[in-house]
């Protein structure tokens, strides 16, 4: 089984999901069980595979046994193990939290659940570019499932929006693949990544074209700047479970930019390196800009959350904008942090909003909290670590970025940033003295909560304090992962060594 | 190893109230305290070492790349501080104990407390400038919780939210300057720090550095203008406004100023900006202090005035002026939460803090009446007590100072008016409460408190006496603190007589006139009510909710719902960005040579052009419309026959009319008429961005088409039989080659029957009761011809469908057409029989034969385990079968099975349940069986 | 003999394909842009067979096959819309 790890975090939700989807009906419980057991082994892989990368060596697995650059290859490095372990752990919340009741409000949940899981993995674990398209419609069709679970106009109205611009932006991947393959006459991140660096320079136009194009891609799934509008809603609109998995979606696009653009267009691409550089770093800003005003604007909790993801989007785009290696290391540093703790604060939402009666998680005066205390410690641990409040993580993530900029980035960076954590704090903090400290005279009457939420919100929150006391081994890490990414030609090397070998003979 | 405790046991602190709350409020205060004793003797303990010329540090490497190290020092600074922090807080937590009700969270109270007394004790301890910010920005978040605790009162949660603002908003501006600080000194460490003045100095970003700094300590210690928050802080709990908002937290920002003094202070910008900010909130404070009729409000503003006296002081940043700012640092902080303390003695037991309904309570309350009167003695910097001391250092060294060239003279004046200002508020606060006869009644007849609940005044008063008849005592450790600053020792002497000199001059009018000012002090209040009443927090959450509404004003517009709106944006980037590509190409076409047009491929196009044209003209008219895009269709697969792709035409075709079929079933739901809905403007805007976009698509693939690409698909060609063992290299390619990619592609095809379902899932939809021109159904449900054709065609469909399937590997085919074309003919009997007679002849889910699409395809995948080689190694070889001869069997054929079944089951899932969606076999969540 | 039958022949099909979208077009009615349809998946299948006889190879049949097998149901499910407005029922 050992020589097949790199291919578990796919094969194993794939096939877990195809025993959960057999058939529609059947009792929920041995459905939950299974569905945590899978995601839990998933933690235990993707543990494994972390140990594995930690060495720093960069290992393949070629699927059908064909070798790169002609087949497909599952690719793990440092950075795609970081990607599916923060998967697996966001997923293993999630789970728990939906077996507490949100699994029944529709069918095959977790079925669904893990085949989303599987193309979220496969994305990060892939070496080949149009296969990573096809991560991409699994876990776009996965998601837009899931949007729909437990029904209801919000969901469909939003849903559609978010499925007919992720198809759009399918259509558009596929063409930028295209051009890509004739441009170059490869799929394979790193073939491609080496045939550039010999790329005749009449075609660097036509590369380019694709690059951007492909920028425009993973811009629509990170949610940057022109492109994030369809966000806010689907994620307030989004059973919490499946709004809590989302968190690490918006990730897909930020990984996608990171691999693509510092492989393929990595140094080795003389004047096509950094091709997403300007954009990427002006539209960030701009991101974090209207998701403060976003953020600022929102009138109810799970709208507030859903700006708070589009924050992180920003501030990790603005990482990847400065293109540094500092910087990219301090982003791998924020978006664990950023990841879990969204995650956790989508699920938190709902249980403060059951226990709020007809107020829900609208940001007005409502019932008092059958939980006040539990809840509000929970809120507090969230909202300050995701503001940025120290002795939570967000302070550190944030600190490390802004320490990365050079000094004309500082110029631009520092100011939103920071203006950015204001902003959630005078939110949060309105929302949550609204929710705990402004209610309605009387007995509270929600229900107590379910063990499972609890867990599933404990779990994902845990990540705020112990990203802090773990602050030194895991910035040690993301600063490999860094350095690592910043070597293409070690990453070509380990894939393809007989072309390479044959070019400096 | 001493001092990583001090904190922790803070920590333990936190804890311990919420562990012994079940024990009862005597039990969890006296365990509460406990850790704070221990670390006050811990701390205490460091005093010789100190003594003797030592600097006790701790560190411990915490984030190396962020420069975060978990570093303690005590040195004289902090040893001021730290038990300034943990004396007070020990009283404060006594005299908490008998002011909370019995109802009241006691138990949250001391753990916020504590939770606040932990981060006090970590700026003050801390050796690395952004462990300082940690627990810079935790002082807010405690301070936060503090005020909020009476929180079903709306002044008390406005406060706290402002609070937590404004200090939040300086704690970033800190941030930055401090992030700023540690890269010109080339290290967090504060030893290093407060070493590199020199470099710090003549930095170009200095000036920056040190805005951003002042800011986070001229917020935290509420100087002018940021001072707003502090007096509504005090809708806190009065332990709280003791602790937090006179004697520590307030401190903090002068706290780091002194702190960071050797590095940063000495620049004229730095004695300009703290100078006049420390002297304007001084005498704003004061002037406020004077106005307001409530009792904690006149502290609260007095507090404000003490902090820019001690603001002043550092601005001056002399030898004597720092000691001076230390010595009154340690002497408000006694005065000052012995004052509140008193304050909320009386409010506790009269039910009232308004001067107006207080008075004569000398009679009723003589202790606190004396212990207020010292106290406020103290304040006012009355002889023999603490504060005339530090007060008389302030007057010398702001006589002294040569700041502002010719208008030097203006600061002593400035200095004397505070001490006047200061004199008449002090005079007012006891005279107004204890002398005066009341005007009102208060709601409560008064009496003295519990007799501990005074102990924490009494010891503070008598320090205030102590310290003002024998300084002495206050040397040592005022000279451990001014050597930790000045990084020097400084040899000095406080005495009480100096002789007679301009400050005693000062000092002696600012008494008298205070006095005579408090005599005026009804008219003052006549002036000073000519003003319009300036009311902070209305200001603050005016701006805040101006600020909201705005955003959202803005958000709204911006997303506004509109996907076509968004849909533009999507194409316009692509657009710019595809563009902005081709621009730099030199020329379109490339170096292969291009076919030669005939007659059949113009027509072609013409017609592929003409249809999508139609299409979009007629889309008013769905069905024409529908009808036009099935002419672009059947072209486009005639163009894949003719350019020689026999597998993409065949495909192309039952996809076609797959769609065609999908697109009548959605079609019955939708509204018969479509209303114009598109202004000219956004006729012209959509037609210019498909335009341009088809045009930057197009030449695109001319330029790729025309480009000769050396590329990995010769090695496919060439491995297709050898390897695959398929003569249809397009197939070994889906299935073996790119195998994995079909996987995922059938994986995303049963998600869109399951996604489908979800959608339809408790779907209820109008359905029309006759077409667009109001002509009523045709009665004929099932139409005769149609019935016998479909029957008929169903056998020789799945017959093809096997053909194509078998020959799929080595010629054109394979399962994916193979499963369409399966679809197609089953959907035509739903079609023609309806969906009751052919659900009991095709008694099956569909959701199942999909998902063993999957499987099949899944477990081929695992099957190469079994033979030690990676997931979906293919494998194949000629068999000899008795009657049928030498045939050739892989195991991508069995994939390719799954696939057809995939395909097979998803597609029925979408287009049968679509149709079911009418009847009563509708899908629901449930199962019917 | 062949080619030059086979040229006639192809651009009869030819005329005939554009006739059935001027059909398609003007209408007037909506059986008869149906129809025009049908016919040109009719007139499709012998392009397709001629232009195998042309380009002499068999590949393009099995086209030929499916267009002749599959054509006519896009046909049925408009017709019963017209008819009944909902196809499956």
């Amino acid at each position: 089984m050992i020589q097949h790890l790199i291919v578990l975090p796919i094969v194993l939700p794939l096939v877990v999901g195809i025993i959960l989807l057999r058939g529609r009906g059947g009792a929920t419980r041995p459905k939950r069980i299974i569905g945590v057991t899978a995601t839990v082994l998933l933690v235990a892989i993707s543990i494994a595979l972390v140990a594995q990368a930690a060495s720093g060596e960069v290992t393949y697995y070629a699927l059908g046994d064909w070798q790169p650059p002609f087949g497909i290859v599952m690719v793990l490095d440092r950075l795609s193990a970081l990607m599916v372990l923060l998967t697996s752990l966001l997923a293993l919340g999630c789970v728990v939290f939906a077996c507490g009741g949100d699994d029944e409000q529709g069918s095959n949940f977790h079925g669904l659940f893990q085949w989303q899981l599987m193309g979220i993995n496969g994305a990060f674990l892939t070496g080949d570019l149009f296969n990573l398209f096809v991560f991409f419609e699994v876990l776009l069709l996965a998601s837009y499932a899931l949007l729909m679970h437990g029904g209801g106009k919000a969901r469909i109205q939003a849903g559609l929006h978010y499925v007919v611009l992720n198809l759009a932006g399918s259509a558009l991947f596929l063409i930028a693949v295209g051009v890509l393959y004739g441009a170059t006459g490869t799929l394979n991140m790193a073939d491609m990544a080496q045939r550039l660096a010999s790329l005749p320079a009449e075609r660097a136009g036509l590369v380019s074209a694709g690059g951007l194009m492909l920028l425009v891609v993973f811009g629509l799934k990170a949610a940057i700047l022109p492109l994030y509008f369809w966000l806010p809603k689907a994620y307030a609109a989004a059973p919490a479970p499946v709004a809590a998995l989302f968190a690490i979606m918006t990730k897909v696009g930020i990984y996608a930019i990171l691999r693509v653009y510092h492989l393929v267009f990595g140094d080795q691409a003389g004047a096509l390196a950094a091709l997403d550089q300007p954009w990427v770093w002006w539209l960030a800003l701009g991101t974090l800009v209207m998701a403060t005003l976003g953020v600022l604007s929102a009138r109810d909790l799970r709208l507030l959350v859903a700006y708070l993801v589009l924050i992180s989007v920003g501030t990790l785009l603005a990482g990847i904008g400065m293109r540094s290696e500092a910087a990219t290391a301090a982003l791998l540093f924020y978006l664990p942090h950023t990841t879990l703790v969204t995650g956790g604060l989508f699920l938190l939402a709902e249980l403060i909003g059951k226990q709020r009666g007809k107020a829900g998680t609208r940001i007005v005066k409502g019932r008092p909290l059958y939980n006040a205390s539990l809840l509000g410690v929970l809120f507090l641990l969230g909202g300050a670590a995701v503001a940025g409040l120290p002795p939570l993580s967000g302070a550190i993530g944030k600190a490390l970025l802004m320490q990365a900029a050079s000094a004309e980035q500082q110029l631009w960076l520092w100011p939103l940033l920071l203006l950015a954590g204001l902003g959630s704090l005078v939110a949060l903090s309105r929302a949550g003295s609204t929710f705990f400290w402004r209610s309605h005279e009387g007995e509270p009457s929600g229900q107590p909560l379910a063990k499972r939420q609890l867990f599933g919100v404990t779990w994902l929150l845990a990540a705020a304090p112990l990203l802090v006391v773990l602050a030194g081994p895991v910035s040690d890490y993301a600063q490999a992962t860094a350095e690592q990414l910043g070597e293409p030609a070690v990453h070509i090397r380990a894939l393809l060594p007989e072309t390479t070998d044959g070019d400096e003979a | 190893m001493i001092l990583p405790w001090i904190p922790l046991l803070a920590l333990l602190g936190v804890v311990v109230p919420l562990l012994t709350r079940q024990r009862g409020r005597r039990f969890c205060s006296l365990a509460t305290a406990a850790p704070a004793i221990l670390a006050l003797l811990l701390v205490f303990s460091q005093v010789p070492a100190l003594l003797a010329g030592d600097l006790p540090r701790f560190q411990l490497a915490w984030v190396p790349q962020l420069g975060l190290d978990l570093a303690f020092r005590l040195d004289g600074l902090s040893l001021l501080f730290v038990s300034l922090i943990l004396g007070i807080g020990l009283l404060i937590l006594l005299y908490a104990h008998y002011y909370l009700e019995a109802h009241e969270p006691f138990a949250r109270f001391y753990s916020f407390l504590m939770l606040f007394m932990l981060s006090m004790v970590g700026i003050v301890m801390a050796d690395n400038l952004l462990l300082l910010w940690l627990f810079w920005e935790l002082t807010s978040l405690s301070s936060f919780l503090l005020i909020g605790f009476w929180s079903h009162w709306t002044d008390a949660r406005k406060g706290a939210r402002m609070a937590l603002t404004v200090t939040g908003a300086g704690g970033l501006a800190l941030l930055a300057g401090l992030l700023l600080l540690g890269d010109m000194a080339g290290s967090f460490d504060l030893g290093v720090v407060l070493e590199s003045r020199e470099a710090i100095l003549a930095d170009p970003r200095y000036p920056l550095m040190l805005v951003l700094v002042l800011l986070g300590a001229f917020t935290k210690s509420a100087q002018f203008p940021f001072h707003f928050w502090l007096p509504h802080a005090m809708a806190a709990p009065t332990p709280v406004s003791a602790y937090l908002h006179s004697a520590t937290m307030v401190k903090a920002g002068i706290f780091l100023m002194a702190r960071l003094h050797p590095a940063i202070a000495g620049s004229e910008a730095w004695e300009l900006i703290v100078t006049l900010t420390g002297m304007a909130t001084l005498l704003y404070g004061a002037w406020f202090a004077l106005l307001k009729t409530d009792l904690k409000a006149i502290l609260a503003f007095s507090t404000v005035s003490h902090l820019g006296l001690i603001t002043v002081l550092l601005g001056i940043g002399s030898p004597l002026a720092i000691l001076a700012a230390l010595f009154h640092i340690l002497n408000h902080a006694t005065f000052k939460a012995a004052l509140f303390m008193s304050a909320g003695i009386i409010d506790h037991e009269t039910g009232t803090r308004e001067l107006g309904r207080l008075g004569g309570l000398r009679r009723a309350m003589p202790v606190t009446a004396l212990l207020t009167s010292l106290t406020a003695a103290a304040m006012a910097g009355v002889p023999l007590f603490n504060g005339f001391l530090s007060k008389e250092m302030f007057f010398a060294e702001a006589a002294a100072s040569p700041l502002l060239g010719g208008l030097s003279w203006l600061l002593p004046v400035l200095a004397t008016l505070g001490g006047i200002l200061s004199v008449a508020y002090s005079l007012r606060l006891v005279h107004a409460v204890f002398f005066k006869p009341a005007r009102k009644a208060p709601p409560k007849s008064p009496h003295e408190p519990p007799r501990l609940m005074r102990a924490p005044v009494e010891l503070l008063a008598a320090l205030c006496v102590l310290v003002g008849l024998l300084p002495v005592i206050a040397e040592v450790p005022l000279g451990l603190a001014v050597e930790a600053v000045l990084l020097t020792p400084l040899e000095f002497h406080l005495a009480i007589w100096h002789g007679l000199n301009l400050p005693l001059l000062m000092s002696v009018i600012a008494l008298i006139a205070g006095v005579l000012l408090y005599a005026l002090h009804a008219h003052l209040r006549q002036f000073g009510r000519q003003f319009s009443p300036m009311d902070a927090r209305l200001i603050f959450e005016g701006a805040v909710q101006r600020l909201m509404t705005w955003s959202e004003r803005l958000t709204v517009r911006l997303e506004n719902g509109s996907l076509q709106r968004y849909m533009s944006w999507l194409l316009g980037a692509a657009l710019l960005l595809g563009a902005i590509g081709l621009l730099q190409l030199p020329s379109l076409a490339g170096a292969r040579p291009t076919q030669e047009a005939d007659g059949i491929l113009l027509l072609g196009a013409a017609l592929m052009i003409f249809g999508a044209l139609g299409t979009v003209a007629t889309h008013r008219y769905r069905l024409i419309s529908l009808l036009m895009l099935s002419v672009v269709g059947l072209v486009v697969s005639l163009t894949f026959a003719r350019f020689s792709a026999p597998d993409l035409a065949l495909t192309q075709l039952s996809v076609e009319v797959v769609t065609m079929i999908l697109l009548m079933l959605a079609l019955f739901f939708l509204p018969q008429k479509t209303p114009r809905e598109s202004s000219a403007g956004r006729n012209i805007r959509d037609l210019g961005l498909a335009a341009s976009l088809g045009m930057v698509v197009a030449s695109l693939n001319y330029a790729v088409l025309t480009r000769d690409n050396h590329g990995i698909s010769d090695f496919f060609i060439a491995n297709s039989v050898p390897g695959g063992g398929g003569h249809n290299v397009v197939n070994v390619i889906l299935v073996d080659f790119r195998g994995f990619d079909t996987l995922g592609e059938i994986t995303v095809l049963a998600l869109a029957g399951l996604a489908i379902f979800k959608l339809l899932n408790r779907l209820r939809l109008f359905m029309p009761h006759s077409d667009g021109e109001g002509r009523v159904w045709s009665p004929d449900r099932y139409p005769l011809i149609l019935t016998s054709v479909s029957q008929a065609l169903l056998p020789l469909a799945l017959l093809v469908s096997a053909f194509i399937f078998l020959r799929g590997h080595n010629l054109p085919g394979g399962g994916f057409i193979a499963g369409l074309i399966t679809a197609v003919a089953l959907i035509l009997v739903y079609m023609a029989r309806g969906v009751e007679w052919t659900q009991q002849r095709l008694d099956f889910q569909y959701q199942p034969v999909a998902i063993a699409g999957v499987a099949i395809a899944t477990l081929t995948g695992l099957g190469s385990w079994l033979f030690g080689r990676p997931f979906l190694t293919s494998a194949f070889g000629h068999f000899h079968i008795p009657a049928i001869g030498d045939i050739e069997l892989a195991t991508a054929m069995l994939f390719d099975l799954g696939v057809y079944l995939a395909v097979v089951g998803a597609t029925l899932m979408i287009l049968a349940n679509l149709g079911k969606l009418t009847t009563p076999h509708r899908p629901s969540k449930e199962e019917k069986h | 003999m062949l080619d030059t039958a086979l040229w006639i022949s192809l651009t009869l099909v030819l005329a005939a394909l554009a006739l059935n979208v001027y059909r398609l077009t003007v209408g007037p009615d909506m059986p008869d842009r149906l129809l025009a349809l049908d016919t040109m998946y009719v007139n499709s299948i012998a392009l397709i067979v001629l232009l195998g006889l042309w380009l002499n190879t068999k590949t393009y049949f099995e086209a030929a096959l499916l267009i002749a097998m599959l054509g006519f149901i896009s046909t049925v499910a408009v017709c019963k819309y017209l008819l009944r407005g909902d196809i499956i029922e």
